[in-house]
């Protein structure tokens, strides 16, 4: 068959699929095999870094749907990743609830959660939408600064929890929770490639980029809102009550408006509107830190104490997402894309006619 | 008495912070996520040129005044202008980058000392009850009600403050007559940015700066908000709400609660009246 | 072209870097331990100091020869408050830079995690400064502290302030946390057990702006008004309260609070009358021989910060490290660090009011507090009245 080009599909089966060309599936068998190979060849230290990379992308990726695919612009991740938390501790503490019940009742809550954030979607846009998240954030970690408050006796410091048991299997160390994580994260991110490509993810592009048209066409907007709040929400939540099991503690002065915009720069930097982008920018700014860490340890040891360094790994976030806004909107996974195009159009280098391609 | 006094000196800087929001979001149709930040930044800055000149109050006035000038201008001409024709989140989270960056600055420049700005603060006059009122705090007044009484006549009498709402109104039609446009919103950004510097240094003068001060910004923001975000009337009106509930939430209800009340008023403002008490009735697709 | 390339040049060149950073080593023979604290967050202010104290101590250490012959190195790591953060700097120093034991830790949000995953690692852990309950008897494994836990710290400031004014009205202002509160109850206790009456005014953590705070607690007319925050409150209150017409005594809680600070508050109030400073280590005015020692090390090598109560304190748990080191021996692994800690008595020759001592169930010990006032004069702080002790028993 000639190779008319990267994007000329000829059904609508195919131009509905994920992987279109046998290079991208042999690209997904290499990524898990070395996926399965880490666990044996790192040290601990470096399963935790991915560990938190995975948590990350789990949250990462509800954002990106209500973000990234929907247009919602929301500053309450934070308080979504609180709510399965908290979740978390009063269903371990005072429920005494297993492991296997306790993560879908916090994936539950969080949904609950996420339809309340999610009303004044339906009468604001923009700004004024960002704002009333906002002002939810602060609601529910309020709530939640009154329950630890109220928590106990030594809670100064957090509430701890036990290691989470399934069946006969204590899910402690590094080593267990990676397998564990990776494959949640897998089901995650089939679940919300499938989810984007198909209905629903066309309905929330529509409504992301002119919602009145898309009200229009019989998109039901009310659904379609409330459906990506509240899946977003729930995978924060997951991901909360996750990393409380993750960390053994659980506290409330974690959850700042820094988090969320943390959260926020992992779409952009990922690149909005894409799944990889989600993966790809979480993955980013996790392990920005740490990275900026070992720059600043290359240099000699007087340089490397006081404020700078930290400061500087404050500030690069924010520098990420002006850098990435003004350079590369779209983000880590247009730099993905380019790079496969060029390599896919190889030895032609210019674009093809029809750019229909994003 | 003391009352009173706290509460006018409370939406002064309120007032000045939400102000500079609403000049932004007239001329430029950005809502500034990083006021608080840059008001704090000002505030440092202010103390910085006045450590340089051995303790001088005016060298630091000039210090202040060319931060404003250079920092807006540089955000306009460097970032704003850049992403004129995208949509709506890309300024605001611009803005957000802009806030921690700044913020990071105030660790790595300033090591993130707390500092108070020490100019003007023995007791002016005594209230009944014992409370006292320092030269800064009747300064605070007297200087917002210059800033806002300047700024109306700039807008209303010269110019270029005409040339400044023409742009306002419609910018393709302002550049078109003739308008230099660059010129107005860099002129935007730099006044914003001086009111927000004299809040923060009116602000470092009545509590103290440090990293964790930033959170005025949020304050004026809902002030602005309140009152309408592109109404400098409704940036005083809105700044005297919040000032006023919160001082009530602490002294009558329960202090806690006083940081989570500027959203609680928010919310209320949002669901009766979204476009806030002076703003302009506009379809919230706008934004 | 060039552009770009050279745009890919440096994005290629920085990811080299990070990647090569992670795999410097580092040399042997040394006692290597790990510091973990917040050097860049909202508290810099406070546990930049306690840090630089400790590397004073670790430095002359050195100078003298080290322990036995042997260096000590100390890996630092920054949390910036953050308990994520902590909890990969611990899990980094465990395993990368193999450390034996972890000091410093910041907030008390960060401590809990931190605690929890070394004691799956079986890494002793030993905190100052604002020290949470895992060290109280009956104490969690490889968890210490020989810092300022706040139930305890809240009842010895109770008692103390009762040299200030018997049986008054005392009024307690903290921020809106869990060990906040907890100090504010256990202050409660105390001042009701002597005889006095009780209020509180309790506000949110960010509030950087205390004058209506401050004129809430004037009007409850108290007659002494106690502190428990940091720095940044303190420096935000106590001209807040003057302003507000409250002269009376106020007593500043030393969660971390410099001397410079109560200065800084006092020149901004206008006058430094009648405030008051409850401490564990001595004060940096204190005439001590031991606190000579620390302002003699912090002249010859220089700190960032001016030289304060918190170095004390850096320099009482550099001295708790070397005595627990010396004690381990040599080669010293983390059960026998465990192990030996738990039966040291380390005399701190006057930086605080008696020796640490430590137990299998009580990794925090008898602590002692003592009282400071103010001078405006001397813009120094002088001693009144002895050290107290205060056992750890009873606050589980």
């Amino acid at each position: 068959m000639a190779r008319a080009g990267t994007n000329l599909r000829t059904s609508y089966l195919e131009s509905n699929e994920v992987l279109r060309r046998p290079y991208q599936k042999l690209l997904i068998v290499l990524v898990f095999a070395a996926a399965l190979i880490l666990p044996f060849t790192s040290s601990d230290y470096f399963l935790h870094l991915v560990n938190l990379c995975f948590l990350a992308c789990i949250g990462a990726l509800g954002l990106m749907i209500l973000t990234g695919f929907c247009g919602q612009i929301s500053l309450g991740h934070a308080a979504f990743l609180a709510i399965g938390a908290f979740t978390t501790v009063v269903l371990t503490v005072h429920a005494k609830m297993p492991f296997l019940l306790v993560v879908p009742a916090a994936a539950v809550s969080g949904a609950v959660v996420g339809f309340l954030v999610g009303l004044p979607s339906l009468r604001f846009r923009g700004v004024y939408l960002a704002i009333s998240t906002l002002a939810m954030h602060y609601a529910i970690v309020f709530l939640c600064t009154s329950y630890q408050a109220n928590f106990g006796t030594s809670a100064s410091a957090g509430i701890t929890i036990a290691d989470p048991v399934i069946g006969s299997l204590r899910l402690s160390g590094e080593h267990a929770w990676y397998c564990f994580l990776l494959v949640l994260l897998t089901l995650v991110t089939v679940g919300c490639v499938n989810l984007v490509r198909t209905r629903p993810g066309r309905a929330w592009m529509a409504i992301r980029d002119r919602d009145i048209a898309a009200e229009a066409l019989g998109i039901n907007l009310t659904r379609y809102k409330l459906a990506a709040f509240m899946l977003s929400a729930m995978l924060a939540s997951v991901s909360g009550s996750l990393a409380a099991y993750y960390s053994n503690v659980v506290t409330v002065e974690g959850y700042t408006l820094d988090l969320a915009v943390i959260y926020v720069a992992m779409i952009i930097v990922g690149g909005m509107g894409s799944v990889l982008g989600g993966l790809l920018g979480a993955i980013f700014i996790t392990l920005l830190p740490y990275a900026i860490d070992s720059v600043f340890e290359l240099l000699p040891r007087a340089w490397r104490f006081g404020s700078t360094v930290f400061g500087v790994q404050v500030g690069a976030v924010g520098l990420c997402i002006i850098l990435f806004l003004l350079f590369e909107p779209k983000g880590l996974a247009e730099i993905w894309r380019r790079t496969e195009t060029y390599f896919d159009r190889w030895p032609f280098r210019y674009r093809p006619l029809d750019s229909t391609r994003r | 008495m003391e009352f009173v006094a706290t509460v006018v000196i409370l939406t002064c800087t309120y007032a000045l912070l939400a102000s500079g929001i609403a000049i932004l979001y007239k001329a430029g149709r950005v809502v500034n996520f990083a006021h608080g930040e840059i008001a704090i930044v000002g505030g440092y800055v202010f103390y910085s040129s006045g450590l340089m000149a051995g303790g001088s109050p005016w060298f630091a006035v000039i210090g202040a005044v060319v931060f404003s000038v250079i920092t807006g201008a540089f955000i306009y001409v460097a970032m704003m202008r850049r992403v004129v024709g995208e949509p709506f989140y890309v300024a605001i989270l611009i803005t957000v980058g802009i806030a921690i960056v700044l913020k990071a600055a105030i660790i790595v420049i300033w090591r993130a000392e707390q500092v108070t700005i020490d100019v003007g603060v023995a007791p002016a006059i005594r209230l009944a009850g014992g409370a006292t009122l320092s030269y800064m705090d009747i300064a605070s007044i007297v200087l917002t009600i210059a800033f806002f009484v300047v700024l109306h006549l700039f807008f209303t009498f010269t110019r270029l403050g005409v040339q400044f709402r023409g742009t306002a109104e419609n910018a393709l039609l302002a550049s078109q007559r003739g308008v230099n446009v660059n010129l107005v919103l860099s002129l935007a950004w730099m006044i914003a940015v001086a009111a927000a510097t004299l809040s923060g240094v009116l602000y470092g003068g009545r509590a103290f700066l440090g990293s964790a001060s930033v959170s005025i910004g949020l304050a004026g923001l809902t002030a602005a908000l309140v009152g309408g975000l592109d109404s400098l009337r409704g940036a005083v009106v809105g700044a005297f709400i919040v000032a006023l509930a919160q001082y009530l939430t602490v002294r009558l209800i329960d202090p806690v609660l006083s940081e989570a009340l500027p959203f609680l008023i928010l919310l209320v403002v949002m669901s009766v009246r979204p476009w806030g008490l002076f703003g302009t009735v506009e379809e919230l697709d706008r934004v | 072209m060039t552009t770009q390339l050279f745009r890919r040049s440096i994005v290629a060149a920085t990811a080299i870097a990070c990647v090569a950073g992670f795999a410097t080593a580092r040399a042997q023979d040394v006692y290597k331990i790990g510091y973990i604290t917040d050097l860049s967050g909202p508290l810099a202010g406070s546990y930049t100091p306690t840090w630089e104290g400790f590397e004073l101590y670790i430095k002359t250490l050195n100078d003298r020869g080290g322990i036995n012959g042997k260096k000590v190195d100390v890996v630092l790591d920054d949390d910036g408050l953050k308990a994520d953060r902590a909890v990969a700097a611990a899990k980094k120093q465990t395993e990368r830079d193999q450390v034996v034991g972890i000091f410093g830790l910041s907030l008390s949000s960060t401590q809990g995690p931190v605690y929890a995953e070394m004691r799956k690692a079986g890494v002793p852990v030993v905190t100052t400064f604002s020290g949470i309950g895992d060290a109280l008897p009956p104490a969690q494994p490889f968890s210490y502290s020989t810092g300022v836990v706040f139930e305890i710290a809240g009842e010895a400031i109770g008692e103390l302030g009762q040299n200030i004014k018997k049986g008054g009205k005392v009024v307690g202002m903290t921020f809106d946390s869990v060990g906040g509160r907890a100090a504010l109850a256990h202050n409660k206790k105390a001042v009701e057990a002597a005889g006095g009456t009780w209020d509180e005014v309790i506000f949110p953590i960010s509030t950087t702006d205390f004058t209506p705070f401050a004129q809430a607690v004037t009007e409850k007319k108290p007659d002494v008004v106690v502190g428990h925050y940091g720095s940044g409150q303190n420096l935000g209150v106590i001209p807040a309260l003057r302003r507000s017409g409250y002269n009376g005594p106020y007593v500043v809680a030393n969660y971390g609070v410099t001397e410079d600070t109560i200065r800084q508050a006092a020149q901004r109030a206008g006058s430094g009358q009648n405030i008051f400073y409850v401490t564990r280590y001595s004060s940096s005015f204190d005439k001590n021989p031991s606190v000579g020692e620390v302002a003699a090390a912090q002249k010859k090598y220089g700190t960032s910060k001016p030289f304060s109560s918190m170095h004390v304190t850096g320099w009482a748990l550099g001295k708790f490290a070397e005595a627990a080191l010396k004690s381990c021996g040599w080669p010293c692994t983390r059960e026998k660090l465990d192990k030996t800690i738990q039966t040291l008595k380390v005399d701190m020759a006057g930086l605080t009011g008696g020796p640490i001592e430590m137990s299998a169930t009580d990794h925090y010990g008898p602590s002692y507090w003592r009282l400071y006032a103010w001078d405006a004069k001397d813009n120094a702080m002088e001693p009144k009245g002895a050290w107290v002790k205060k056992g750890a028993q009873g606050f589980k």
